[in-house]
């Protein structure tokens, strides 16, 4: 037993010494058919295990709708395991069964059958005679590749349509460019680096199938032409040059609309008559000096036109505020008012006087009520205006002092000084309406302007009260005069009444604020105060005389014993006495502004003065 | 209303009025002139050629598109392509199967050849498109592809025939060609057969015969008007 299992042992190991076992070649593979020309192919195939015998390959191929079975004409050509195809053999448009078939002693395998149709499988051989030139485009180099087809690739006939392609790197780089030259066979290309190393190469395919190998490279090199681009810089830079010394100059040029632009200059001071070189350079005294206007306080009565005019500013109150008080004391209310405190130190310069505030307001509620009434029933209307002024003024002195007391700020009271001011203005100025103004001007202010006598104005002792026109035109005297002077007497009477009332009063706090702007015309020679009532921006010419739009002025006749400062109404007395008497109410107020002129005129020839209600309320105690 | 209805009837009359003239003038555009009549634009001969050639191009690619598709989604394994009969309804007709053979071929032949094979894919194409149409698993891609296919043969063989027409103008062929005018008489008697052809088969075949025709075309107009592009 033991013997039998040594022998088979040993049989097995001589037959594996002896080399492999011998069996039947393995099955080969056809690997590739191609055709260079559309004329000719070849096929490869690879070869499986022999077996260990000697395997003879064959390949055997049948054509399309034939049984007949061909052996491959040509083993040799092509090199090994493969079969060429000549011309004679190939025809185009027919598919083609191969086999190949591996036969040694043992037995015969046969590799899987290929259809091929030789119109698929042309892969043509590379391009040739491929040459690159450097040529030159305006100054600029390209390089002009040029090659011609395969030659057995026949392409004049049309039998074969290639298309190439080629491609182009620098030496030192990796990634070629492609470039698809279509079925032209020359090419250009651009944009080359100076003094570069070009390497080209060329490939091409049928319209149907496979690309061919690269051709060989050509190298080019591209000359230097960098001083052409230096050129180039050179240019750019003179340029720029250019370009920067033009806009420096136009810079230069305008350096000073610049500066004003980059920074604009300190304005300086707009005061009047103020010196800048004097505050430069001068001393204190000196400069404080010329701070004061020269003109003012007027140190002559003689010529008031000199003067410079200053605006006193009369605040008028609202009406329903002085409707409130109407049953009050005027004197209770003159005192109270004057003894409330109040900031006579305002911002404008000017103290708030409330009686003539309410004055106002009254007046202008009265000058509603005339507008449409004729004057001719002017005597009664004149008295009983007159009564009506005193119980306004009364009231409004009340409803001053009350608003006064009851508003914080002056502001409250401003507004509404002002709007029935230009009610009043805006209807014809007839003589009551304006007498009552001038009258409540004149206690107002009277009220306010009080003072212990440091006012030169003050120490005139004049009390009686001009209201309509004053003795020095004559000429503006006319039917209404008699009345006007009545009037006036009547007036005198009250406001002297008013002002000796009020004298025993403490001290006067200028706690009313007036609004009103008052152009004094003079001191004259009784030393009053004459003040003139100023229309804004027009009073310094004398010329114009519009109504005023929520002012009313008047001028300051004197000063009576009690120091009280009387207004007189002399402008606006004429005017409104001169008009409503012989003017109608429905007559424009320019024309009646135009009568009014004259007198002013006449008026302007007397010294003008003005109120420093600032100056006035300083020295009184506030 | 009757005024409304009037505007619009008459505006309608307007566009079909304009549409009309246009229609005129296109058509008036399109005829070649066949005696260079004066002021009449001649397409030269080698125009001709390469507009015919281009149109062929573009069928063939066409048909190897819509080949290679139905290989792809329909018959995945390579052994069911051998298995497949490849019996081409056009196989009756003559073709020259090498370089030597179409060159060595007349001119007039070599026409001949071609107008016949355009002229036996007219009807066979019509129908596979239709097939393709009514069958689900093509997309619309394929379907519009077909009936390209099918439009552009048409143009083709249209093409090829004025091409003819130029050529015995010009004295370059023979009249024999124009008695290809009545393509059901050249028609192979059998025409049942590309009715038992499966679409595959009927692509390929087509594939095959688009490459001939664009083939023999350049042949001809590299023999008959070798200046350009050869």
């Amino acid at each position: 037993m033991r013997k039998v299992i040594l022998l088979l042992l040993l049989l097995c190991f001589t037959a594996h010494t002896r080399g492999k076992l011998h069996s039947p070649p393995a099955k080969p593979g056809l690997t590739s058919c191609r055709s260079p020309e559309k004329e000719t192919f070849t096929c490869w195939w690879k070869p499986g295990s022999d077996g260990g015998l000697p395997t003879t390959h064959a390949l055997y191929y049948r054509k399309e709708s034939s049984e007949t079975v061909y052996e491959c004409p040509d083993y040799h050509t092509a090199g090994e395991n493969s079969c060429f195809f000549n011309k004679n053999d190939t025809s185009i448009w027919v598919n083609y069964n191969i086999t190949v078939v591996a036969t040694n002693a043992l037995g015969r395998a046969f590799s899987d059958p290929v259809e091929i149709d030789v119109v698929y499988i042309v892969k043509p051989n590379p391009p040739e005679k491929v040459t690159v030139t450097v040529m030159e485009d305006k100054g600029w180099p390209f390089l002009r590749v040029s090659w011609e087809p395969p030659h057995k690739a026949d392409t004049r006939s049309g039998w074969i349509t290639l298309i190439y392609e080629l491609r182009v790197k620098l030496e030192e780089e990796i990634d070629w460019e492609m470039h698809l030259a279509g079925q032209q066979k020359m090419f250009n290309i651009f944009s080359l680096r100076s003094g570069g190393k070009y390497l080209v190469e060329v490939r091409c395919k049928p319209d149907h199938g496979f690309w061919s190998e690269w051709s060989s490279t050509s190298y080019i090199k591209v000359p230097d032409y960098f001083h052409r681009e230096k050129s180039t810089w050179i240019l750019i830079t003179v340029f720029s040059t250019f370009t920067f010394l033009i806009l420096m100059w136009l810079l230069h040029m305008n350096r000073h609309n610049l500066k004003h632009c980059i920074l604009p200059p300190v304005p300086g001071p707009k005061i009047k008559g103020f010196d800048k070189q004097l505050l430069k350079n001068g001393k204190s005294n000196q400069i404080f000096s010329a701070l004061v206007v020269p003109d003012f306080p007027p140190a002559t009565s003689s010529n008031y036109e000199d003067f410079q005019v200053e605006y006193l500013e009369v605040y008028v109150r609202r009406e329903q505020e002085l409707v409130l008080e109407e049953s009050k004391d005027l004197h209770n209310s003159c005192l109270k008012s004057e003894s409330s405190t109040s900031d006579c130190d305002s911002g404008r310069g000017s103290c708030d006087s409330h009686t003539l505030l309410m004055a106002k307001c009254r007046e202008a509620k009265e000058g509603e009520r005339q507008t449409d009434r004729e004057c001719s029933p002017m005597r009664t209307e004149a008295q009983r205006r007159l009564k009506d002024w005193e119980e306004e003024a009364l009231n409004y002195a009340h409803a001053g002092i009350v608003s006064l007391e009851m508003s914080s700020g002056r502001v409250k009271t401003w507004p509404s000084v002002f709007s029935p001011l230009p009610r009043y203005s805006s209807s014809p100025l007839d003589q009551q309406s304006s007498l009552q103004m001038a009258k409540q001007l004149s206690l107002s202010t009277s009220s306010y302007l009080t003072q212990p006598g440091h006012s030169t104005k003050e120490a005139l002792g004049q009390s009686y009260w001009d209201l309509c026109l004053s003795s020095k035109q004559p000429h503006l005297l006319n039917p209404p005069t008699p009345v006007c002077r009545e009037l006036q007497a009547h007036s005198d009477v009250n406001i002297s009444s008013i002002g000796h009332k009020r004298a025993p009063a403490g001290p006067r706090s200028p706690a009313l604020h007036t609004t009103e702007y008052v152009e004094v015309q003079r001191v004259d020679n009784k030393d009053t105060l004459l003040l003139q009532p100023v229309v804004q921006g027009c009073g310094r010419m004398g010329g114009c005389f519009q109504m005023p739009h929520g002012e009313v002025y008047s001028k300051v006749k004197g000063v009576d014993s009690d120091n009280v400062l009387l207004l007189q109404r002399e402008g606006m007395g004429e005017d409104s006495c001169h008009k409503s008497c012989t003017v109608s109410t429905t007559q424009k107020p320019s024309g009646c502004i135009y009568t009014a002129v004259p007198v002013r005129d006449e008026m302007a020839t007397m010294a003008n003065g003005y109120v420093d209600t600032a100056t006035m309320c300083t020295l009184h105690t506030c | 209303m009757p005024g409304n209805i009037r505007s619009v009837s008459f505006a309608w009359m307007v566009l079909v009025y304009l549409l009309f003239c246009s229609r005129r003038a296109s058509v008036g555009a399109a005829p070649i002139c066949a005696n260079a009549q004066a002021g009449c634009h001649v397409l030269s001969l080698a125009n001709l050629f390469d507009r015919v050639i281009q149109h062929s191009a573009r069928t063939h690619s066409i048909s190897n598109d819509l080949h290679s598709e139905f290989e792809q989604y329909f018959l995945p394994s390579k052994n069911h392509i051998g298995r497949v009969s490849r019996n081409c309804h056009t196989s009756s007709i003559l073709t020259p199967n090498g370089k030597d053979n179409a060159q060595r071929m007349a001119r007039e032949e070599l026409t001949e050849v071609i107008l016949k094979l355009l002229v036996a894919w007219r009807d066979p194409l019509w129908h596979f498109h239709q097939n393709m149409a009514h069958h689900h698993d093509f997309n619309n891609f394929s379907s519009n592809k077909a009936l390209e296919m099918s439009d552009m043969v048409h143009e083709l063989r249209k093409g090829v025939e004025k091409v003819a027409e130029k050529m015995q103008v010009l004295g370059i062929i023979s009249n024999t060609v124009s008695s290809l005018a009545s393509p059901e008489a050249s028609l192979p008697s059998d025409s049942a057969e590309w009715r038992l052809m499966k679409d595959y088969n009927l692509l390929s075949c087509f594939r095959r015969d688009s490459n001939k025709v664009q083939n023999y075309l350049k042949i001809l107009k590299c023999r008959i008007v070798p200046e350009h592009g050869c």
